[in-house]
């Protein structure tokens, strides 16, 4: 009887250290998605800020503050990023507000592309800071620390311009 | 839109062929999506096999269990889980779109057999429960899995924080805005009037707080009259009301679509005065689009689908002589009703479905980045791939 239960617990145990296991996974899968998938169109957003500086949009000081911001944010390294984004971001800002009327088609064409990647931004923002949070939430759980199941994968973390953006 | 045509299966867990918010918004939904290329296939409960549209599969006769206030027609057990697992090994789904997936239904049933691309959409508004404590656990790990959640409005957003501690996007419902924009004055409805449609026997559609307002609002407004459009037995619903007001109600049945545009348009007043179980009012978006002067109750749902109060006027629920007061008010005002009206009309053309199933689509956008389609999850687990065995 006590082989019997002993049995049961160790297989009852191995299923759920699995099961620990493939939730974790499937969580560390859906931070890297959803970060791609920002990622992604964070770099979609500084192309169309180096068209817009480009463009007749903005006046050459802007221009110059558009160029050296967008680039930032492309070349910027994972510790950089952050700030760049919201450098981007300010700039960007700064020139949506000062530019009233555009009368020109391609102009209203991107100035439309930029409004609706800021939509997709925030929308995939979200999504990103809850995949993150929730994993951090079950990282924390005393079995998958106590056995390690999240293995080597690195906490994943949020950037601050998330918020910012929020 | 799409550049890629993708194939999308959407879960409703409630009963096809009964009448309801969610099957008409999915009902919707699938139809803009297949006429912008995809491949759509939805799964359902049904009382009839026959008579269900070509893109519907299903699942099996719904039970009806008491539910949010109301009674939900949905499926559970292992015959419906079987028919989901099938559906989607067979689907070879892109992504799929899992309709309430926090109560027991077939929605939970595929969030727990799927595994992949995966995006939920959270209709219902409920205050804290004890019991929702309760079955958190067995809960989180399930909707876990949803690479994105939808709220169809901030107050669904706010259960949803507060029940499952997750955020959503929110994006509502939809309506064919433009169907309502062009509704002309009919003078059948137009003057001192009210308009209500729904299910009017149903007590929380809130009629008997509007019959309970109108002495009030009839010593000051004396030609006010009331149409109520809807399914329903008017005879018994009459019987009930004081014989000295039964002449200012007409029960004009059920409303064709094509008169419910005129009729939104002509009504002085547009009255919602639902007590709950309210998780979106799309009811409300048509009266707005069509330009109606909406006065509801402060329900959450009907809080924040009316900017509270910036697009309609909110009256304490169940409160029948502050409903009395509001409509007084904007009956007599004919300058603000217009005005309230005119900012609601402009703000409900958001509603319009050409502009929620793109934003929807960009949430399945979302969740499909990486492309690797939706499988059974059984299909994944190390020990049945490494016994070769296939999801049935």
């Amino acid at each position: 009887m006590t082989f019997l239960s002993a049995i049961l617990f160790i297989a009852l145990a191995a299923w759920y250290l699995s099961y620990s296991a493939t939730r974790l996974d499937r969580l560390h899968h859906r931070v890297e998605t959803s970060w791609a998938n920002l990622d992604g169109l964070l770099q979609r957003r500084a192309a169309v800020a180096i068209e817009i500086a480009r463009s007749e949009i903005s006046d050459p000081a802007s221009s110059l503050l558009l160029t050296f911001a967008a680039h930032q944010a492309r070349e910027a390294s994972v510790r950089d990023r952050s700030q760049a984004e919201t450098g981007l971001s300010g700039a960007l800002g700064i020139l949506l507000e000062s530019s009233i009327d555009i009368s020109g088609e391609i102009e209203k064409d991107l100035l439309r592309e930029l409004r609706e990647l800021t939509e997709k931004i925030r929308m995939a923002i979200s999504i990103h800071v809850d995949a993150v949070t929730r994993t951090q939430l079950v990282r924390k759980k005393l079995i998958n620390r106590a056995f390690r199941l999240a293995g080597t994968a690195p906490l994943p973390v949020t950037y601050e311009f998330e918020a910012d953006f929020l | 839109m799409p550049l890629s045509k993708k194939r999308i299966g959407i879960v409703c867990p409630y009963g096809w062929d009964t009448p309801g918010g969610v099957q008409s918004h999915i009902r919707d939904l699938a139809e803009y999506l297949i006429r912008q290329g995809h491949s759509v296939s939805v799964i359902a409960p049904a009382i009839e096999d026959e008579n269900l549209p070509e893109y519907v599969t299903s699942a099996g006769r719904p039970i009806a269990i008491p539910y949010n206030g109301a009674v939900a027609r949905v499926l559970f057990g292992p015959i419906a889980f079987s028919r989901v697992r099938s559906w989607i090994s067979q689907g070879n789904f892109d992504v799929i779109h899992l309709h309430e997936p926090a109560i027991p239904s077939i929605s939970l049933l595929a969030c727990w057999a799927a595994e992949g691309p995966m995006v939920g959409t959270f209709h219902a508004a409920a205050k804290r429960q004890k019991v929702t404590f309760a079955v958190a656990p067995f809960l989180e790990p399930v909707i876990e899995k949803l690479g994105a959640r939808i709220a169809v409005s901030e107050a669904a957003r706010e259960t949803l924080t507060e029940h499952l501690d997750t955020d959503a996007i929110v994006v509502p419902n939809g309506i064919y805005a433009k169907q309502y924009r062009d509704g002309s004055l009919d003078d059948r409805w137009t003057g001192n009037s009210i308009g209500f449609i729904g299910r009017f026997e149903e007590p929380r559609k809130g009629l008997a707080i509007l019959v309970a307002a109108l002495p009030a609002i009839a010593m000051v407004i004396p030609d006010i009259k009331v149409f109520i459009a809807g399914p329903g037995d008017s005879e018994s619903v009459l019987k009930d009301i004081d014989a000295s007001l039964r002449h200012r109600f007409t029960f004009l049945g059920h409303i064709p679509e094509a008169d419910k545009a005129d009729f939104l348009a002509s009504v002085g007043l547009y009255v919602a005065p639902n007590t709950g179980g309210e998780s979106f009012g799309i009811i409300l978006a048509e009266a707005l689009a069509a330009g109606a002067s909406v006065v509801a109750s402060d329900i959450p749902a009907f809080d924040s689908l009316l900017g509270h109060g910036e697009f309609g006027t909110l009256f304490q629920s169940e409160n029948p002589d502050d409903l009395a007061k509001k409509a007084i008010t904007l009956l007599q005002d004919s300058v603000a009703r217009r005005a309230i009206a005119e900012r609601g009309k402009v703000y409900a053309q958001e509603f319009d479905w050409d502009v929620v199933a793109e934003k929807i689509y960009d949430v399945y956008e979302m969740a499909m980045v990486g492309g690797t389609g939706v499988t059974l999850s059984s299909e994944n687990r190390a020990w049945n791939k490494f016994l070769g065995r296939q999801g049935s």
